[in-house]
């Protein structure tokens, strides 16, 4: 075999060509560059090294439930990236936890605080208010008790260079926290779902003092019952995220995962059982509910590939924004030299610097509507405001993709 | 509104260093620099042509974790960029920046760094240039924070914050090229344009052109542009430290 | 790497040959420290300590969280020391080394072992909450002495500090903010301070507060702890060649001695401050009246 090839590359020398598997190797910038600007007598559109146009996403799929011993649980396969998700959930008493009994005097009662602290004050619990806007008041309960608690792993050998026992690499731990503060911002999980609550029997005459915190809430008579209710644990969902294999772009297939495995994920009935004084879960299967998600956020990623990259570091004298602009249009007839690339795999990612992503989400401000809720980009100065514009479009087509896949599992 | 304050090089033994102060978050950061340095092992083997660049964020009152992980990598990610590691005496060395909250709120688990993250990266620079590491350009940043109504408050208190709608930082090189960009919350893109032009006044002034090219910074709502503030720290030191130059008969 | 780059033959020869003729590079005679400044920030707690060129910031926090299991009526108290690349070039960031190990042993066993801090009155309601005490040291300029300059700044630290009052009402743990009720100074019980002797030519030579570049000089090293009272909370000779028995018994009122001068300073700091909070806390305090009136 080895000689065959040998031989084969021998017989190839004279022309001093290199087969393209090698040419990648050698020369990865010139090769990516060579697929993307093509000679303009050619006419043909621009193509990355991996047959994808630009703005191209890799092909996606995802599966759920397939852990058994998951409350909830997905698989998504993003081109050669995979990552799996097993969300577990387990009880967590209030009595369990420090701050739990511990109320702070309202520091300053003008402010808007949403992250009231007045936690076992029974008349500012809202029941189950599933269809309105926002509760704001307790949602801060999920962040002050830590109650998703999001953990990625990049497996052994999921990508040449991570080796069996070493620590949690950084960029595990900054994918671990990029996700915990997408599930915190974009209040994905309700509270309400996964509190559990004590219901004591009626009995005589309300004594409990009334605040008029909440002054909507006191109105309602059908409150009467919920003033009794009391917080007894919580549900802590424990999401571990574990990269099968990384071939670029470990954070849009995570969470991609994160998403179908909440969607996924059922959580059994539980309540406070005043005898034995603990949480009883009920083994039914028909009582189990799902989480009730706020929208479906969907995170595209994108990185720009510079043609001068390599070259152009001594040319200290960078142009103004506003010259770059006008240059930009000037030249664009000619060749381009930048292009940002969507979905970028191993190989682009190592060309790169510049990184963008987008998270979107067009179910929670209905109609339609695109709301982003994340948008980050850094480590260069190519995309401004309106390539930035382009790539909300974009994820925003891509939000259909991903729905339109997720949705087939369900 | 009371500008940030900065200090170049209160420090003896590291390179470079500098101390800034934001007053309306009540961040307080102290930074480092060295470089260029020997890295230990072989950490400098990936890309032998170029300075390492690593950073070290250490909260004021709490153990490190996954937060600063991921600020440090988006700092190191930017300033990578302007680092000119190719310059002589950097390939091959590393660029060792250390970042520590020494005053004012640490950022909670789970909690986003955004608030803290224009002073973490202008003490940064600053410290970079105390410790006259080449840099491609100087930059700027700020945070911004929307409320329900729409209203954008420029670098919020922690409890404007966290009432916000969404938060949004940014970052402009001198050259006004958006270098960094980082929003959570939910928004729409009108919302974000104008944002970005507000924090693009904040950092930059007014942007009004002289005959000769020069960019004059103007003085609007915001007051003296951050871009400014940095320079004048800058020009502050320098100085004082050629004070028995400049000023000798 | 986390080591210091070591010194020439020529620079320990001529510190060894100057501390034969009782002199130290600095001009300091062998018992005296290097000036020392300690500084309060806005918030409490907050300290500055500035030892010759040896610098450092301490930053003491409280949280309510629950007690240990085995200790319901105790609150909890740590001390967190990280040595980073801005107190000094040669250490690396996020990796211990064993300074730091060493550093924080030391530390741990003359503050917090010797019950500076009085654990007991940090609980609040038994078994289910208490005060947990962080002390932060971070260390910003490195030259020598950092086990007594950080002793100084977290006792300082700890005078400093005022956590918020916190009352039990029906099983229930009310915290008020800092600036509706008088925030509470911490229970310290007796005022501990290290001094670090450094010994030369075959213990014949023993100075105190050594610089980095006679810390690398010199042959061993002695930590005494001591409080004004004059009892010994902690005594050492970690590493390095013997020392004489005499050395211990001398030094250590040469010890108490510092440590007494070293609190007065300490003392006199935080008298300067509170003095200064009184005049600026006044106009705050009635301005702070009219925003509650308003509401």
């Amino acid at each position: 075999m080895a000689q065959a090839a040998a031989s084969a590359a021998q017989s190839a020398a004279p022309s001093l060509s290199l087969p393209p598997s090698q040419f990648a190797r050698l020369q990865p910038h010139a090769y990516l560059l060579a697929h993307l600007s093509p000679p303009p007598a050619t006419n043909q559109p621009s193509i990355r090294a991996n047959g994808r146009a630009p703005s191209q996403f890799r092909v996606t799929s995802a599966n759920t439930g397939s852990l058994t011993h998951t409350n909830g649980s997905a698989v998504v396969r993003l081109g050669d990236t995979t990552a799996v998700c097993g969300v577990r959930a387990e009880i967590l008493h209030t009595e369990d936890i420090a701050s739990w009994s511990v109320s702070r005097s309202t520091e300053s009662s003008s402010a808007p605080t949403n992250k009231r602290r007045k936690l076992t004050d029974p008349t500012t619990k809202p029941n189950e208010r599933i269809d309105s806007k926002d509760e704001d008041d307790n949602e801060s309960h999920i962040q002050d008790f830590n109650l998703l608690v999001p953990n990625l792993s990049l497996s052994t050998g999921c990508a040449p260079g991570f080796i069996p026992g070493a620590p949690p690499s950084t960029l595990a731990q900054s994918l671990s926290h990029q996700i915990l503060t997408l599930l915190h911002s974009t209040r994905l999980v309700r509270a309400e779902d996964l509190r559990i609550w004590y219901q004591p029997p009626n009995l005589g005459p309300e004594d409990l003092e009334c605040h008029n915190e909440n002054e909507q809430m006191d109105v309602d008579a059908s409150q009467e019952d919920e003033k009794n209710k009391e917080i007894k644990a919580f549900w802590v969902l424990y999401i571990d995220v574990m990269i099968v294999s990384l071939a670029g772009n470990p954070f849009d297939a995570a969470w991609a995962a994160v998403l179908a495995a909440l969607r996924d994920t059922k959580l059994p009935r539980a309540w406070w059982d005043v005898d034995n004084e603990m949480v009883v879960c009920s083994d039914a299967v028909s009582e189990a509910r799902k989480l009730t998600l706020r929208g479906l956020p969907v995170s595209s990623s994108f990185c720009v590939f510079e043609a001068d990259a390599a070259s152009g570091w001594r040319a200290v004298v960078i142009p103004d924004a506003e010259e770059e602009k006008e240059l930009d249009d000037s030249a664009r007839k000619g060749n381009q030299r930048r292009w940002i690339l969507a979905d970028p795999d191993g190989y682009e990612e190592g060309l790169t610097q510049e990184r963008i992503c987008v998270v979107v989400d067009k179910e929670q401000g209905g109609k339609g509507k695109t709301v982003i809720q994340k948008l980050e980009k850094v480590g260069g100065w190519t995309a401004d405001a309106k390539e930035l514009k382009a790539l909300v479009d974009i994820s925003a087509q891509r939000w259909e993709d991903v729905r339109r896949i997720l949705n087939e599992q369900c | 509104m009371v500008g940030p304050t900065a200090t170049l090089t209160p420090l003896s033994r590291a390179d470079g260093s500098a101390s800034y102060r934001c007053p309306s978050t009540g961040s307080n950061i102290l930074g480092s620099v060295n470089a260029p340095v020997e890295l230990p092992a072989r950490r400098d083997a990936l890309r032998p042509e170029d300075a390492t660049v690593e950073v070290f964020v250490k909260p004021g009152t709490a153990p490190g974790g996954v937060g600063e992980r991921y600020i440090e990598n988006v700092i190191k990610n930017m300033l990578a960029k302007l680092i000119l590691g190719r310059e002589k005496g950097y390939a091959r060395r590393g660029v060792v920046i250390t970042l520590a909250t020494i005053g004012g709120e640490s950022v909670g688990r789970g909690d986003s760094y955004l608030t803290l993250l224009p002073a973490l990266i202008h003490t940064a620079l600053l410290a970079l240039l105390s410790a006259a590491v080449p840099l491609s350009m100087t930059f700027s940043a700020t945070v911004l924070a929307v409320n329900a109504s729409g209203e954008i408050t420029r670098e919020p208190s922690e409890k404007e914050a966290a009432a916000a709608t969404s938060l949004h930082a940014l970052a402009f090189s001198s050259k006004g090229h958006l270098l960094l960009n980082e929003s959570q919350g939910a928004f729409d893109f009108d919302t974000w344009e104008k944002v970005h032009a507000r924090a693009l006044a904040i950092c930059h002034g007014t942007l009004t052109r002289t005959s000769d090219g020069d960019v004059a910074m103007a003085e609007d709502v915001d007051g003296q542009p951050l871009e400014g503030t940095v320079r004048e720290t800058v020009e502050d030191k320098l100085h004082q430290d050629y004070a028995w130059k400049t000023d000798a008969p | 790497m986390n080591k210091e780059a070591s010194l020439s033959i020529a620079e320990r020869d001529f510190i060894l040959n100057a501390l034969r003729e009782d002199v130290r590079l600095d001009g300091r005679q062998a018992d005296q420290f290097r000036p020392l400044t300690v500084s309060f920030g806005e918030e409490h707690g907050h300290v500055k300590v500035q030892l010759g060129k040896t610098s450092l910031v301490v930053r003491i926090s409280s949280e309510v969280a629950k007690p240990r299991d085995d200790r319901p009526f105790d609150g909890v108290f740590t001390i967190a020391l990280e040595l980073t690349a801005m107190g000094s070039p040669a250490w690396e960031n996020g990796r211990q080394g064993d300074l730091e190990t060493y550093v924080i042993n030391v530390l741990d066993r003359v503050v917090r072992h010797s019950n500076a801090l009085d654990t007991e009155s940090l609980c609040i309601l038994k078994g289910v909450s208490c005060w947990n005490i962080r002390a932060d040291v971070h260390i910003t300029d490195y030259d020598g002495n950092l086990i007594d300059a950080s002793c100084i700044g977290i006792m300082a630290g700890l005078q400093h500090f005022r956590r918020p009052d916190a009352v039990v009402k029906d099983g229930q743990v009310i915290v008020y903010g800092l600036d509706e009720r008088v925030p509470v100074a911490l229970n310290i019980t007796h005022k501990p301070l290290s001094v670090t002797f450094h010994t030369f030519d075959e213990g014949k030579r023993v100075i105190l507060d050594a610089t980095r570049k006679e810390e690398q000089a010199s042959e061993a090293d002695v930590v005494i702890g001591l409080n004004n009272a004059g009892d010994v909370c902690y005594l050492s000779k970690f590493s390095g060649s013997p020392v004489d028995a005499m050395v211990f018994v001398n030094k250590s009122s040469v010890a108490l001695e510092k440590v007494k001068q070293i609190n007065g300073i300490i003392d006199k700091a935080l008298q300067t401050d509170l003095a200064k909070r009184a005049k600026s806390g006044m106009a705050e305090e009635s301005r702070a009246e009219n925003d509650r009136e308003i509401h």
